[in-house]
């Protein structure tokens, strides 16, 4: 894994709204509906050149589950989106359980307590491992506390390696997360407590993130994880949703985040199987 | 610029100027137990009870949103005012009562997050924000059907309908809600602001939306001068 650059894979919501998936309604629960369409994603991703493709359980935890009244189904669609990914992969392919955030804040800000949002992964972190997941990514947070929460939560029901992913926006004095935890703050603090690899997600394009791989890149000598979004999504009046970043200016920024230090790369919002594929072209050049 | 204002110790009189900065501060730093003990004692005082909340605790939230503007504050931080403010005015409303001081509401409100969408962060700091600010929010939470919206601004007689939405599908139902305000003569009654993520200025424009705020600060804002543009009308 050290040798050359990682590809993870891109969207999933995205992928799924695009094959019929009624938005609004809980992903998770075509893990156990409508299992077909999910392993068909993750194929099309492993055919593009990803070496690893993440679950379809970004919004697993208990506490996001609840939302759609399913919070008894937690553990069950969890387990079910571990095991389709499991399925598809052949020999050197991996799946990455993902673990998005609660989208609920910690007191004092929201109504819940650290013990509370723990408890909320560990349960998805079970369905996860035990239906076979090589290692999970905890993504997208906004909030080092909920990560270290998820984190804790992981680790006690499973011995599996646990990667962090946060999100950041560009604000005037640089990058932070929406509860204003800077990149340094991040970075050192998962280091400190061992998370192996680290990163950023979603949120920014991919030119901003060639950015802030280069601030990562000089505060750790950890493995970096980078997957942007295609820019900012846009609906026309016929309904039709497009991203402002194609698939063409997109990989234009891609050579510098791999120069600025990262080492796993792929998608985020917007993106799908051509941007992978786009992405896995330049990584073998960048092998030759 | 609120660095040097040291508020004196009990039992010192303190002038109205340095009340009024002092409020102002208490709300920036977020210091919930200043806020409301300075409305009390403004109460004492027999302040003038507006002027108290126009150039006391409003100038505050500004200064706070202002520094969120400029990364400076986070949503934490932010949030914290917002409460501190509506702590303050909780404190205040009885004696405004008792005075019968009409409090001039900036706006009624209703807001929510669109049915079929659960996202409500960014729909809580508007609602937040925009309490903070004198206006009277009816926030009717997440996943919210279109009926809902149009039944409680009638029933609460709103001025401003707020439509938030962070899914491209969900924005879908902020260009069907005008078409139902249309096809009720409704139009003009309410005003409509939209709001979240993946909506622009543009998409405002094409649905016919009177109003489009891009966060929670320029919320305030467009909520003011719509309303200012519907009393004219």
């Amino acid at each position: 894994m050290k040798k050359r650059i990682v590809l993870l894979d891109g969207g999933m919501g995205t992928e799924l709204i695009r094959r019929g998936f009624p938005q609004g309604e809980c992903p998770e629960l075509w893990n156990v509906e409508k299992p077909e369409v999910v392993e068909a994603i993750h194929r099309s991703y492993f055919d593009a050149g990803s070496d690893v493709v993440l679950t379809n359980s970004f919004g697993g935890s208990r506490i996001k589950v609840s939302a759609h009244g399913l919070e008894k189904r937690c553990y069950e669609l969890n387990h079910a989106a571990a095991q389709i990914a499991k399925e598809v992969k052949k020999e050197n392919e991996f799946v990455a359980g993902s673990m998005g955030p609660t989208g609920k804040f910690l007191r004092p800000q929201g109504e819940y307590s650290e013990e509370e949002f723990e408890e909320a992964y560990a349960e998805q972190a079970k369905g996860l491992a035990d239906g076979g997941v090589d290692f999970l990514l905890i993504e997208t947070q906004y909030d080092l506390r909920e990560a270290f929460c998820a984190l804790r939560g992981a680790r006690r029901v499973c011995d599996l390696p646990v990667f962090v992913t946060m999100t950041y926006n560009h604000v005037p004095r640089g990058f932070f997360t929406l509860m204003g935890n800077s990149v340094a703050q991040c970075v050192k603090e998962l280091e400190k407590n061992g998370v192996p690899v680290l990163g950023s997600n979603c949120t920014l394009n991919s030119e901003e993130m060639a950015d802030l791989v280069k601030i990562m890149r000089g505060l750790t000598s950890l493995p970096l994880i980078a997957q942007a979004n295609a820019g900012k999504p846009s609906l026309s009046t016929d309904g039709k949703v497009s991203y402002s970043q194609g698939p063409e200016d997109y990989i234009r920024f891609i050579p510098r985040i791999i120069e600025n230090g990262a080492n796993l790369i792929g998608g985020c919002c917007g993106t799908d199987p051509e941007y992978i594929r786009k992405m896995a072209e330049i990584i073998k050049i960048g092998k030759n | 610029m609120f660095d040097e204002i040291n508020v004196k110790e009990k039992g010192e009189i303190m002038s109205k100027e340095e009340l009024l900065a002092g409020m102002a501060k208490a709300v920036i730093e977020g210091n919930k137990e200043e806020a409301v003990a300075l409305a009390k004692e403004a109460i004492a005082e027999k302040m003038d009870l507006n002027e108290v909340i126009e150039k006391g605790y409003v100038p505050g939230i500004q200064v706070a949103g202002k520094l969120w503007e400029e990364g400076e504050y986070f949503l934490p931080e932010l949030v914290t005012s917002a409460e501190c403010m509506k702590a303050a005015m909780g404190a205040l409303r009885p004696e405004l009562e008792k005075a019968h001081i009409d409090v001039k509401s900036a706006g009624k409100i209703v807001i929510g997050t669109i049915e079929g969408d659960i996202h409500d962060i960014g729909k809580n700091l508007v609602a937040s924000i925009l309490s903070a600010n004198g206006f009277d929010v009816v926030d009717l939470g997440a996943d919210v059907k279109l009926e809902k919206f149009i039944e409680k601004a009638e029933e609460e007689k709103v001025d401003l309908i707020c439509l938030s939405a962070l899914l491209t599908t969900t924005m879908i139902g902020q260009r069907k809600l005008i078409e139902m305000l249309k096809a009720r003569n409704f139009l003009g009654r309410f005003a409509v602001m939209v709001g979240g993520a993946p909506v622009s200025q543009k998409w405002a424009d094409d649905i016919g939306a009177d109003g489009y705020a891009e966060n929670a600060l320029t919320a305030v804002q467009a909520a003011k001068n719509l309303l200012k543009k519907m009393k004219k009308g």
